[in-house]
This record gives structure tokens, sequence and C-alpha cells, in this order.
């Protein structure tokens, strides 16, 4: 196998303790992803929505210029804004010309560390979230999200966190809490400890660690800390949504955590599981059957562990049928898999790491995501070196011991009061 | 540079190696999509494209799958009013093995077998879209803004259509639809351009010639130009709107223009951001425009609180109304500098450079690079857009509302 040539990435840790992450690459373009390891989960109990608010707050305006000299000065320059708010971690990214980088960092920095947070908006901000979640209502998928995470993942009562039971937009009764005053202590949680930055650019490397140094020198520390995830095995809920054309199917069950050496061989199995054409579930469930046009199973990453999530909707009469087929594919995953499901899955993994560090934004935010959830940057070719070196016997030994289905907790939604 | 050829069949070759990239995408654009249906058989491009991944004469539908599975999973396909489009990627030193499978995914064998199951696919699509209010809405404003005329008809179809589709009739759609003048192969990345050549002139001069395709019916005026279509939902929690109005076709030298307008309005940083979200009246406003062969559209809308809705759509009507006042040079400069940094930013990879270039080849009919795509965008001047407002004066727009909601004015 040939390992195409990819460049070494720089870490550093800047002075006052940000990590930043650097790759070189050809092209006109920069890319760059900045992390800061507050997420909705961090949201004070009884103040939900306050990561997801205040991120929309920090775009109306900074450094001295209102919210439309902001964006008036972003799009001079013609770049474009990206990220938004996770459970975990709320992300901004920014990319364009490299010749626009210094003068774009200037502005991600003063967004940062000077913003306005106009105390007028700040109403209009919660009504935003607040019409967002109403808008849950009328699409059955994401309030089904909601519903699901709402019974796998529990609040800790002991925590002053509100945790993974919550959307990113809040709950109706903590935005109509938030203050002005509450939100800028919270702001108190962003700065250097815990956050990262990726930059990928056709630049000298010495000369961007300059200039990432001298935007975010004199950041405050600010607090991370993750938010345990606290999984409820085994348990079964209808939710009843009378105009659903579907019955809605949610499958969440332990995973693998990033860090564990069992990692890659769970990430090909998911990927024989449900990552393309010929995999199980898609096999299974919509080619065989035809009984969905959207099956799939994907890792989530929460407080440092990793879970299944499985999806799929199907007309109320056969989505029981889909459950069957779901929950029986998932029950045979300790029996292993085929060599020619292993080697496809080998090589549909291979593939998608190089296509996933292909663009510049895709491997800013990959850089970022190494350093927040493996704690290194792990470069193409040594992924796929670790790909070449797993072994059949390998992965099935490690799914002998995976049993996701003895473990789900299931949650539907649909038209009628139960699950038929 | 984009190495053109076309075959004795007809057949469309465009060739852009890359050296230095790290992938090769490929793709095949095929000029025809649902507007080249007959009313009874909507649907039937979209049921086609479903058909191709379901095998080949040598092939059976989970062997094809699994030979694309091995290239890494990268393929998937689309079908619009205009084109129907298959697509995958691949790492280099399996570009041999993308082109053969791609290409035998285009023989479908429409075995009957097959054909059952996707059609039961199909109709869990349609459910999935019918419970999606914007799609809802959208759907609808299509058939209301084109009337009777095909780019009124919903790309999936309707669960009846789809269901009514016999295995003749869709293997005759594909008999008239997919001969070789209809196709072009775009491939991009790494690749040798003269082995991609010889490998066509082996496998693709057999391309069946296929019938002449029937002329498009030409795209209408307007079905009901200033009128509101109030389609009440009491089980919906909020108020979805979409409006269409006139733009300018593909081949118009004012179409970048027209898209520079569309951002100056709807973008980030737009005329409507400021007028709807920034102040909190509703939680989504777009306005976008689309190009097809002979017509385009303006096409926007919001979504809102239910006792919102009066007050929304006034206020985006009056963004409307206000337009050309409001356009000043830096909106269109910015604007202008916007699309051009994107439509680079996104050819830097060999998949986003395929779509364009494949997709701006069935528009235009020749070939554009990406210094000239950026460049069209580049030099959009505010005398420009002007020009665009005096042939689309945005008057009249056709609006559609979905909602608990009575009647709108």
């Amino acid at each position: 196998m040939t390992l195409t040539a990819a460049p070494t990435a720089h870490v550093w840790t800047l002075e006052g303790g940000l990590t930043a992450a650097f790759e070189r690459r050809k092209g006109p373009g920069f890319a760059l992803d900045l992390r800061v390891p507050v997420g909705s989960a961090h949201d004070p109990v009884g103040r939900e929505g306050s990561a997801g608010v205040l991120e929309e707050w920090l775009s109306k305006g900074a450094g001295g210029k209102d919210a439309r000299q902001f964006q008036d000065a972003l799009d001079d320059l013609g770049v474009r804004r990206s990220g938004g708010v996770g459970p975990e971690a709320t992300r901004f990214g920014v990319s364009g010309l490299l010749a626009d980088l210094p003068a774009a960092l200037g502005l991600l920095a003063d967004l940062l560390r000077r913003p306005a947070l106009p105390p007028e908006d700040l109403p209009v901000l919660a009504d935003l979230a607040r019409q967002d979640l109403e808008g849950l209502e009328d699409s059955p998928p994401d309030l089904l999200a909601v519903g699901a995470r709402r019974l796998a993942f529990p609040r800790d009562p002991a925590s002053p966190f509100a945790g993974y039971a919550h959307p990113a937009s809040g709950t109706p009764e903590g935005l109509a809490r938030l203050s002005v005053d509450g939100l800028r202590a919270f702001l108190g949680r962003y700065g250097t400890r815990g956050s990262v930055v990726g930059l990928v650019a056709d630049a000298d490397p010495a000369e961007m660690r300059a200039l990432l140094e001298r935007a975010f020198a004199g950041w405050q520390a600010g607090e991370a800390g993750v938010v345990p995830a606290d999984f409820r095995p085994g348990l079964r809920a209808h939710l009843s949504h009378a105009e659903a054309e579907q019955t809605h199917l949610s499958v969440t069950a332990p995973g693998v955590s990033p860090r564990s050496p069992g990692w890659l061989a769970w990430q090909v199995a998911l990927t024989a599981l449900s990552g393309g054409s010929a995999s199980r579930l898609f096999h299974a469930v919509r080619e065989e059957r035809g009984l969905a046009y959207h099956v799939s199973a994907s890792p989530i990453l929460l407080g440092g562990q990793g879970f299944l999530s499985a999806y799929a909707g199907s007309t109320p009469g056969r989505a029981p049928e889909t459950l069957e087929v779901l929950l029986a594919e998932l029950a045979r995953l300790p029996q292993g898999l085929t060599g020619a499901e292993f080697e496809r899955a080998r090589a549909g993994l291979t593939a998608s790491v190089v296509f996933g560090a292909e663009s510049l934004r895709a491997r800013a935010s990959g850089l970022t995501r190494d350093l927040a959830v493996f704690g290194q940057v792990r470069s193409v070719a040594a992924l796929r070196a670790q790909l070449a070196a797993l072994t059949l016997d390998g992965v099935n030994t490690v799914l002998a011991g995976y049993r996701p289905a003895d473990h789900a907790t299931i949650v539907t939604l649909g038209p009628g009061e139960q699950f038929a | 540079m984009t190495l053109r050829r076309t075959l004795p069949n007809g057949l469309t070759l465009l060739l852009e190696p890359d050296a230095d990239a790290q992938t090769v995408a490929a793709g095949y654009f095929v000029a025809t999509g649902a507007r080249d249906e007959r009313p009874e058989e909507m649907g039937a491009s979209h049921f086609l494209e479903h058909l191709m991944f379901k095998g080949s004469a040598r092939l059976s539908a989970a062997e094809l799958n699994e030979r694309l599975d091995e290239l890494g999973g990268q393929a998937n396909a689309f079908t619009s009013d205009e084109a129907t489009v298959y697509h995958a990627a691949a790492l280099p030193e399996q570009g041999g093995a993308l082109l053969d499978t791609l290409t035998e995914l285009l023989r479908p064998a429409l075995r009957p077998g097959d054909i059952e199951p996707e059609r039961g696919v199909i109709l869990e699509e349609i459910a999935m879209y019918a419970e999606q209010p914007a799609v809802r809405v959208a759907d609808e404003l299509r058939a209301a803004y084109w009337g009777a005329h095909p780019l009124g008809y919903a790309v999936l179809g309707t669960p009846d259509t789809v269901r009514a589709l016999t295995r003749e009739a869709l293997e005759r759609n594909h008999r008239e639809r997919y001969g070789a003048p209809q196709v072009t192969l775009a491939v991009v990345g790494a690749f040798e351009p003269e082995e991609v050549l010889a490998w066509a002139q082996r496998e693709l001069c057999g391309w069946p010639i296929g019938t002449p395709p029937r002329p498009s019916a030409p795209a209408p005026r307007p079905a009901a130009p200033g009128t509101l279509r109030t389609l009440r939902d009491e089980h919906l929690t909020r108020v979805q709107v979409a409006l269409a109005l006139p733009g300018l076709p593909a081949s118009h030298p004012l179409r970048e223009a027209a898209a520079v307008l569309a951002e100056v309005i709807g973008g980030e940083n737009g005329l409507l951001y400021w007028a709807l979200l920034d102040t909190g009246l509703a939680d989504s406003a777009d306005f976008a425009h689309l190009d097809y062969q002979d017509a385009g559209t303006f096409e926007g809308g919001f979504s809102c609180d239910t006792e919102r809705a009066q007050t929304v759509l006034d206020a985006y009507r009056a963004v409307l109304a206000t337009a050309p006042a409001a356009l000043t040079d830096a909106a269109v400069r910015r604007a202008a500098r916007k699309l051009a940094v994107s439509t680079l930013l996104r050819a830097e990879t060999p998949q986003g450079r395929l779509f364009t270039l494949g997709m701006e080849f069935l528009a235009l009919g020749r070939p554009l690079t990406t210094a000239e795509l950026v460049d069209r965008y580049a030099r959009v001047t505010p005398q420009d857009v002007r020009a665009v407002l005096a042939l689309c004066p945005l008057t009249l727009p056709t609006v559609v509302a979905l909602g608990p909601v009575a009647e709108l004015a």
C-alpha cells in the first residue's frame, strides 16, 4: 500500500497556556478552528441555554465595533465563519485567503476577548432560542433525539451542571432565567485552559506560532472540566406524536472510549455495521427489505466515553420490523465480522481518513478534535499504518466481548400512545 | 486546465488532472431530470437513480454495493429538475476501480426483484420529507409558481405515481434519457489523463446513443404572480412561508450578478438578516437565486411564530421593495468578494471541484476553469446588480404559507 505523504503537524503550548496545532498545506487559503471546552452540558442547572445564547451574543459586536460593523469587517475579508455549540464545546471557525489570516484572527480574538455583549440584544437572543425549541415540535427526528438524550443521559442531581439531558437551545425555563450578569459570568469559563486551536495554511510555522501567540496573549485561563456522561442502559420509552408520517427509532448503547486500545477495532466494526451501502444495517433494513430510507449507526462521544447511537425511520406499520432487524444486527456483532467485511470496512476507513483530512476546513477541525479527544494529533500516515496493522482476529476479539444489544436504551416516536 | 473530448457516440469527457491532489473524484452528469418526465410518471428520474445502485447484468446489487464500499463508500447520487448525477471518489491507487465501478453503476439491470423493495424505500423517503415543513412548503411553492409545467413537479413524485411506475416505463425512461449524447463523465484529481482516455476508448464507445431526447417544454411565465396561498395545518407549531419571483437563466451574462443580489439580500450579513433575524422576528430567513436552462427564479422564505406571521411577511416584502434603495456599493463589493472566495476554496478538493465542473458544463455547455468562475464573481459591479433589479424587479412574488395560520394578506 502506498502511503499518502502527509505533513507532520506542529503542536505548541503557546505562552499563556493555549494549545495550538498547525499543519502546512499548499493552496491559496487558510482554515482555523478554535475549540473552547464550554458546551451545553456546562449550562448551570436552571439556566439551560447559557452556552448557546452566549455564542450568539458574542457575535453582536466586539473590539469597539457594533454588530453590523463587525460583520462588515468579516465580509470585507471575504472570510467564512463556521462553528456552533455542542454538548461539550463551542467551536469558532474561520476560513479565507491566506493574506487575510492576520486580520481574520484579529477579529476572532476581539470576539472572544473584547465582546460588546449589548444588554438589549439578550432578550432577543433568548427569544430566538425559544423559537428554535418550539421548532423541534415540527421536526419529529429532532424531537426524538432530544427525548432519547433525556432518557439515556439524565442529569446528575448532585452536579451544578445541567449535563446532557437538554438540547443546546436550552429549556423554556432556563432561557427565561438568563440574565446579563449571569451570562457575563458564564463567559468567565472561556479561556486558554482546555481550549485548542487548529490552523492549516501554506505559511512558515514560526510565523504562524507568533501570530497565534500575539492574538491570544493575555487571554484569561478560564475553566475546563468534563461533565461525566451517566448512561442508563436497558430503558424503553415511546413518545406519542400524532402527526408523524413515520415512526422514528433511536437506539443508544455503550461503546468504546477513544483512548482505549479497542477504539480503532470498534471503528472498523461500526463501519461494517453502518459505513456504506454494503454495510449490515443498510443491507438488512434498506436493500433487502425496503423498510426505511434512512438507517444508520454512528459513534458519539460524551464525557470522554464512546457510545453507539442508531437511528431509523419507517412508516408506522413497518417500524416494528425495522426495530427488530436493527436490534438483531446489534445482537450478532459479538459473533464477529467475516474476512470480506473486515477488509471492506478497513478500506473504507482508510479512504475516509484521507478524505477527512483533505479540505483545509476539515483538517483544521480534525486537528482540534484530535487534541481534544485523543490528546495528540494523529497524522494521516500514522492512522493508515495503524489501520493496516489491524487483523480480523484482533477486531473479532474486541467484538466478542461487545454486546450493545444487551444494554440498549430504546426510544421511539410516532403516532399512537404505544409503540405497536 | 480542463481537457475536453467527445467520443464518436456523443459522450463527453472532462478531465482535470491535479498532480498535487490526494484523491480522485469522478462523476457521470446526465442532462436529464424531473423536468423531462410525463405527468403520470412523476418521480421516474429519481426512481431510476435509485435503481442504478441495484446492480447490472454482471453484478448483483450486493456485489455492486460491496465494490462501492471497497472504494471508501464515497459514492452517491442526486436528481434535480434538469440533471441526474452519480459520483464517487477514491484514493489514487484505486482510480481504475473507481471508473470501472461507477461505469458499471450506469448500466442498470432493472431486475423486477430489485424494483419492489426499492419502491418501498422511495415511499419511505417521501414520507420522511412529508414530515419536514420546510420541504412541504417548498414543494407547494414550486407547484404554485410553475403551475402544471414539469418544473413544478415533485422530484420524488407522489406516492401514487411511484406506486404506478412499471418496469417497462422505467426501462423506456432509461433508454430515452440516458443516451451517450446526454452523458458527461468528469474526472478530477490524481490520475493520468492518457490512461483515462485510453480506458474511455475501450469502455465507453459502446454506450448506446439512444433515441434523441424530446425537447423540454419551454419554461412558462409564473402561473400566479402576486398570489398568496395559505395551507392551514393545525398540527404544526410554527409557520413556514416560501416565495418565488422571476430570475435569470443559467446562460444569462448577469447570472453571477443575480447571485450577488441574492447574497446582498439573503446572506449572513444581508438585508433580511438585519430586518428579521437580528430583531428576533423570525428564527430563519433566506433568499437565493436558482437558474435553469431557459428560466431562473429568486426563491426565499422564513419561519416564525404563528402570531407574528403577517408582521414578518410584511417586513420581508418591505425588504424586497426597498432593496434597490438599500443596495450600496460596499454591500455589493462584500457579497461579490465573499462568493469569489468561497468559489475558490470549494475547488480545493477534487470532490468540490467535480460538482462545479460538471454542473456548470451542463448549464453552459462548456467547461469553466476555477479562475474563470472566481473572476465572474469578483468582477460583478453595482451597475450589474442594478441591471438585474431592472430585469427582475422583485415585485409580485408567488407566496405559499404553511402552519396553524388562518389567512395571511
